[in-house]
């Protein structure tokens, strides 16, 4: 919910994947804006140009344009909507009509609706008539249409060979490796300079919390400032790469894009109890750098890759993620075949998201209204899913008296196969509805992501599956695929830089932001596809960089010409991510317990929270201890009672595929900081821990405690405040007392909270 | 000329000490302002009718045909094609048909202004007088995500600011120690759209709002841990001040920085405040039943309502409170058995919100507080699988009391069938004008800068509907 700039476009993606209204997919207006005011005046030279040079229309729409409209427009709406007056920052005498180009389409589509809706011209201004009114729009209403068949938007055209852009005099500098060049390259055009490496300690931060999620030790920040070698930065990066938890990192933001969750969802929240055998397999196949086709062919297909076993069947648990209310949508043939139309909904939707970054779920009603997506595409992708099954315990079933059914023990997974290389036939749903059968179609990918048609097996009537989703697969993952690729760098980029270099990462179809850097975002890809699809070779490449290494330090001038930071002139200052947060404070006070895999842990919520926990109860826990003190990405995730935790400190739902987090700061946060007993417990923990690591004296022990926290002992004067306040609160209480109120103030900074 | 003080003077009652905090912060006498708290009371734009609003918000779409809006056309249509009728007007394409549904209720009028309201709204029918009905609202969006997001924010895809808020945004917080903009959940659960729905899009994170819990304690984890003392916990609260002025001073750019100070400064307040304010049993047993607190149908509904009416009194700005949650028949959404949705939501309802305008009049706070009741949109005039309505934006009602509102009047009108809205059509920027104006804030001068843009929560249309004001 709850989203900075970027953020709000994904939920607008979000949106529009749900839902099936008329207006879904209008590009939002205020990124339309934001593309005309970035940049300024040069963006409108390039509407005048083009529509000066863009001619490659088919004659008889520009002679309607030319003959029928361009008049009424000039009549009715350019004295206001031209160069003088600029209402609404819309120049209609010089708006280019390049219906391929999505934000232009939007805007046309605008004037249409402004029009039919009657808005327009204002109520001062004579009416269009409504012949006037029908020209207009019908012409719009056309070309919107061609618009949409086209493949010319960026995203559906093959990944490019990028030539690394060549260093100017005096870049040395400052370059590190080719990663530096692309984005040196766009500082340069916009005016911008890049900024100077942060100091070690706030690298080795930064670095350490982005791969393993976890605050470096004192130990290893002092390593690494001491370490005089030019290898240091490397061999702490090859460091936290191998480490096993980096998977649990990594895995959590595959985790949060595949909708992960230990429950059913629905009224009913069924326990699902072996849904954590799938996140562990993320984890492992993170830990394993295990090649990214290979991780999407079991995910998708698991029953059909070479080598089937145990624990590929385990990964179709990607398909099984979504919310579920298996036993409880009614007994009717239409209602099952309409259940298992949203449930198979849920797993094209989620998978087109998260590897193609395509909002195809748009297209279960109706014909997708930015992007080139048929509801054909829709269900032609539908048939590659339609013979599926789930397998394995359907969670929490029960017979009719409402008795536990006894579970085979031998299928302890949740799982989604073929039995048959039988599939059923397929049709189009109208509407998405699944009674409304409409013209039967055969498995295929988007059509317009293809230059002819992906051939699917004939397999024989006695073949254990139909392998019409490993043929998916393979296409998604194959080099020549457009959009896997760039979308799976954008993922790793995003989250080493806080932000995408498209910020819509599930959304890179028309209605998505434009990259930042579209070459960079290629070269990029190409380094995954060249490097076999693993993804520990592309961490590195970012790391090394300069760009990675930048300080976050705001600098005015360049704040004016790019204030959100689009081009990287500086690191971004980011947040803990929730998880990253818990565990920071269970690190630091000596108590995160590193045991990893299993069933979902419950630590302690209040009790008067629990009223919401309904079937599968939360128990009530009164002193937590260390089997609760595991890593966050352990904890049970019940979808109808996030952890007060998480779910104040913006983690996903569940409901959906999250390819965003939202960064709320609400006084709510502050409230679970200054009164979860979780905190004040481990606030005592670190006070007791730094006692015992320093020597008896005050200040060594305080200091200790800002090396644990943050890394490092603050400057003389700040310590001597710290010290002072441990002081003053020790005649109120003892010192352990008083220094548990430091060691909370730390876990509740800004400088304990933020990543510089 | 006027001063801003015989401003706020003439603006009426209910003002005078919440006031204060806005002459000194605008006179720069408050401490926080040096800080640039941006929760800042603020001084309006000019005098303003009401300081505060509730916002009633019925989610899933209540049905105007069978509410505030009597077409007696749809009996005698009824089973037949209605000729305005079109097939693209359905959502739910293959079980919407063009076949009238006559109102399963009756209408009646009421009060002495004669509006009429049908049965299933009994005690709010006593209240008509109070209401402006305004029955040709039209909205964007057939779909409740776009549509919750416009009549929210102005504009139906996510990102932009809510209207609270926007309200926030232009006038400060009154409180000292609750929120600005208060959201309270049906027992359902959320709508769609989650927190989107009360989002502060790209302004500072401080603005948006905050929900609180249905039951158990109002906001979770609002009491410290027994061995924390008041004053312990407000030692460490002023260390962490320090020390998070500073690293926000280091970080100019950076909004959230300055927002969590203002967050742990409001959550301490708010832990005696919230407390103090969700602690019902502080009201009279009469007030208690006089929002059905007694009936386990309008209880849930009634502390709701009980709630927003302590927050205004405790200068909370915006208070939205939902009835419906999650989605389908437990939402207004009533696709499949139209009587039985509305039967459940409408007595879940009725006696609370006829109690809230009530008990604000009953105090002097009616005059000035808005209170605005709605959905994000209508329901088709034509029948959904037999006996439900579908989504329909074209035309529907909402009504506002209050805060400077007329009451006992009607504005505009749909067509004989509640299909269109014909006269005096009223679109979601001309509600949010005016509810705007009355919190005396001109919507063309409310402007948020962004990404080189004024961005306002009206975009670029609304018109303050002046013929509705007293």
């Amino acid at each position: 919910m709850n989203d900075a700039a970027g953020s709000q476009i994904i939920s607008f993606d979000k949106i529009a994947v749900r839902s099936a209204t008329e207006r879904t997919a209008t590009v939002p207006r205020h990124v339309r804006h934001q593309l005309v005011d970035a940049r300024g005046k040069l963006f409108r030279l390039t509407v005048v140009l083009l529509a000066c040079l863009w001619m490659p229309f088919a004659n008889a729409t520009e002679d309607t344009f030319e003959k029928t409209v361009a008049p009424i427009l000039k009549r009715h709406c350019v004295s206001c909507h031209d160069a003088r007056k600029e209402e609404g920052e819309l120049r209609l005498d010089t708006l280019g009509r390049d219906f391929s180009n999505g934000q232009l389409a939007g805007r046309w589509r605008d004037v249409a609706d402004r029009i039919r809706l009657g808005e327009m011209p204002p109520e001062d201004q004579p009416k269009l008539s409504a012949v006037e009114a029908k020209a207009v729009t019908d012409w719009i209403a056309k070309q919107l249409e061609s618009g949409l068949s086209s493949r010319a938007h960026w995203a559906f055209q093959p990944v490019k060979k990028e030539f690394v852009p060549p260093l100017v005099p005096g870049d040395d500098d400052w370059v590190r490796n080719d990663v530096d060049r692309f984005v040196l390259a766009k500082l340069r055009e916009a005016g911008l300079t890049p900024s100077a490496e942060a100091d070690p300690v706030t690298l080795i931060r930064r670095v350490t919390f982005d791969l393993i999620g976890l605050p470096p030790t004192p130990d290893e920040v002092a390593a690494f400032v001491c370490d005089d070698s030019p290898l240091a930065w490397e061999r702490v990066i090859d460091r936290l790469l191998s480490s096993p938890h980096y998977g649990e990192r990594w895995g959590r933001h595959w985790l949060d894009l595949a909708q992960y969750a230990d429950s059913s969802g629905f009224h009913n929240d069924l326990d699902r109890p072996h849904a954590w055998k799938y996140r562990d397999y993320v984890i492992r196949s993170f830990n394993t750098d295990k090649p990214y086709a290979r991780f999407v062919a079991e995910q998708l297909a698991g029953d059909e890759v070479d080598g089937a076993d145990d624990e590929s069947f385990i990964a179709t648990g990607f398909c099984r993620n979504g919310p579920s209310n298996d036993d409880n949508m009614g007994k009717t043939p239409e209602a099952i075949a309409q259940y298992r139309a949203d449930q198979l909904d849920n797993v094209i939707t989620t998978t087109s998201t998260v590897f193609l970054g395509l909002t195809i779920g748009c297209a279960r009603c109706h014909n997708h209204k930015m992007d080139p997506l048929t509801s054909r595409d829709y269900y032609s992708l539908l048939a590659i899913f339609n013979g599926t099954q789930k397998h394995g315990l359907v969670p929490g079933t029960e017979d009719t008296n409402g008795k536990k059914v006894e579970v085979d023990p031998a299928v302890q997974i949740q799982a989604l196969v073929e039995r048959s290389s039988k599939v059923p036939p397929t049709f189009v749903m109208r509407r998405g509805i699944a009674a409304n059968k409409g013209e039967e179609v055969d498995p295929a990918v988007p059509a317009v992501l293809v230059t002819e048609p992906l051939k699917f097996p004939q397999p024989d009537a006695d073949d254990k599956s139909s392998l019409r989703r490993r043929t998916l697969a393979d296409w998604i993952t194959s080099p020549e695929n457009p959009l896997a690729w760039r979308v799976l760098a954008n993922r790793v980029w995003q989250h080493h830089f806080g932000k995408g270099i498209v910020d819509t990462p599930s959304n890179f179809g028309v209605s998505g932001s434009a990259p930042t850097h579209p070459e960079l975002l290629d070269w990029l890809a190409r380094q995954l596809i060249a490097n076999g699809g693993r993804l520990k070779p592309l961490h590195k490449v970012l790391l090394m960089s300069a760009t990675y290494r930048q300080s976050s330090q705001h600098r005015d001038a360049a704040a004016k010409i790019d204030p959100s930071n689009q081009l990287l002139w500086r690191m971004n200052l980011r947040r803990l991510e929730a998880e990253v947060l818990r565990d920071s404070i269970l690190a630091t006070s000596g108590k995160l317990n590193l045991k990893g895999g299993g069933p979902g842990i419950k630590p302690r919520i209040r009790a008067e929270l629990l009223t919401a926990s309904q079937r599968n109860k939360w128990p009530i826990v009164e002193t937590e201890n260390e089997q609760h003190w595991r890593r966050s990405v352990y904890i049970y995730s019940k979808r109808q009672l996030l952890m007060p935790m998480m779910e104040l400190f913006d983690a996903p739902t569940t409901t959906d595929s999250c390819s965003v987090r939202l960064v709320s700061i609400v006084p709510t946060q502050a409230l679970l900081l200054m009164n979860d007993e979780f905190v004040e417990d481990q606030a005592g923990f670190l006070a007791a821990r730094a006692i015992s690591e320093a020597d008896d004296n005050l200040q060594c022990i305080v200091a200790r405690m800002f090396e644990l926290t943050v890394s490092r002992v603050p400057q003389p004067d700040r310590l001597r405040e710290a010290i002072e306040f441990v002081k003053s609160r020790q005649t109120q209480s003892n010192r352990a007392a008083a220094l548990t109120d430091l060691a909370h103030v730390l876990f509740n900074s800004s400088e304990f909270l933020y990543v510089k | 000329m006027l001063t801003r003080r015989h401003i706020l003077q003439r603006a009426g009652a209910g003002f005078g000490a919440l006031a204060l905090r806005s002459l000194l912060a605008s006179d720069g006498l408050l401490a926080e302002d040096a800080a640039g708290s941006p929760l800042l009371a603020r001084p309006p734009h000019f005098a303003p009718r009401a300081r505060a609003a509730i916002f009633l918000f019925m989610y899933g779409g209540p049905s105007h045909v069978d509410l505030f809006d009597e077409k007696p056309a749809l009996a005698q249509w009824h089973g037949k094609a209605i000729p305005v009728w079109k097939d693209s007007d359905a959502f739910m394409g293959s079980k919407t048909k063009n076949v009238a549904m006559a109102s399963p209720y009756r209408f009646a009028r009421h009060g002495e202004s004669g509006i009429s309201i049908s049965e299933t709204y009994p005690k709010l029918a006593r209240q008509v007088d109070k209401l402006c009905v305004i029955r040709s609202m039209h909205a964007e969006s057939n779909n409740h995500g776009p549509a919750l997001f416009q009549m929210n924010s102005g504009s139906i895809l996510a990102g932009r600011p809510c209207m609270g808020s926007w309200v926030n945004y232009g006038l400060g917080s009154e409180s000292d120690d609750l929120p600005g903009f208060v959201v309270l959940l049906d027992h359902q659960g959320a709508p769609v759209n989650g927190a989107m729905n009360w989002s502060n899009g790209f302004m500072p994170a401080a603005f948006q709002g905050v929900p609180f819990r249905s039951s158990g304690e109002p906001i979770a984890y609002l009491t410290p841990p027994k061995s924390v003392t008041t004053a312990r916990q407000r030692s460490r609260l002023d260390l962490l001040k320090d020390w998070n002025t500073r690293y926000a001073a280091e970080h100019p750019a950076e909004s959230d920085l300055a927002a969590r100070i203002e967050s742990y400064e409001l959550a301490f307040r708010m832990q005696m405040s919230a407390s103090e304010c969700t602690d019902l049993s502080r009201e009279p047993d009469h007030v208690q039943r006089l929002y059905g607190l007694d009936d386990k149908v309008t209880a849930h509904f009634g502390k709701n309502c009980l709630l927003a009416r302590r927050m205004v009194e405790r200068g909370v700005r915006f208070v939205q409170v939902y009835s419906g949650g999650n989605e389908g028949p437990k939402a207004w959404d009533a696709h499949d058995d139209l009587k039985k949705n509305h039967d459940l939501h409408c007595a879940e309802t009725d006696g609370p919100i006829a109690a809230l305008l009530e008990d604000l009049d009953a105090r002097g706070l009616l005059d000035t507080t808005l209170v605005i009741w709605g959905g994000e949109f209508g329901r088709s005039p034509v029948a959904e699988n037999g006996k439900g309505r579908d989504h329909h934006p074209k035309g529907f009602s909402m009504w506002m009391a209050g805060g400077g509102i007329q009451g006992g009047v009607t504005h505009g009108a749909t067509d004989e069938f509640g299909y269109d809205a014909i006269e005096a059509r009223v679109s979601v920027p001309d509600l949010h004008a005016t509810i705007l104006h009355q919190l005396g804030l001109d919507h063309k001068r409310l402007t948020y800068r962004f990404s080189n843009r004024d961005y306002r929560l009206t975009d670029v249309s609304g018109n303050v509907l002046h013929e509705l004001l007293t």
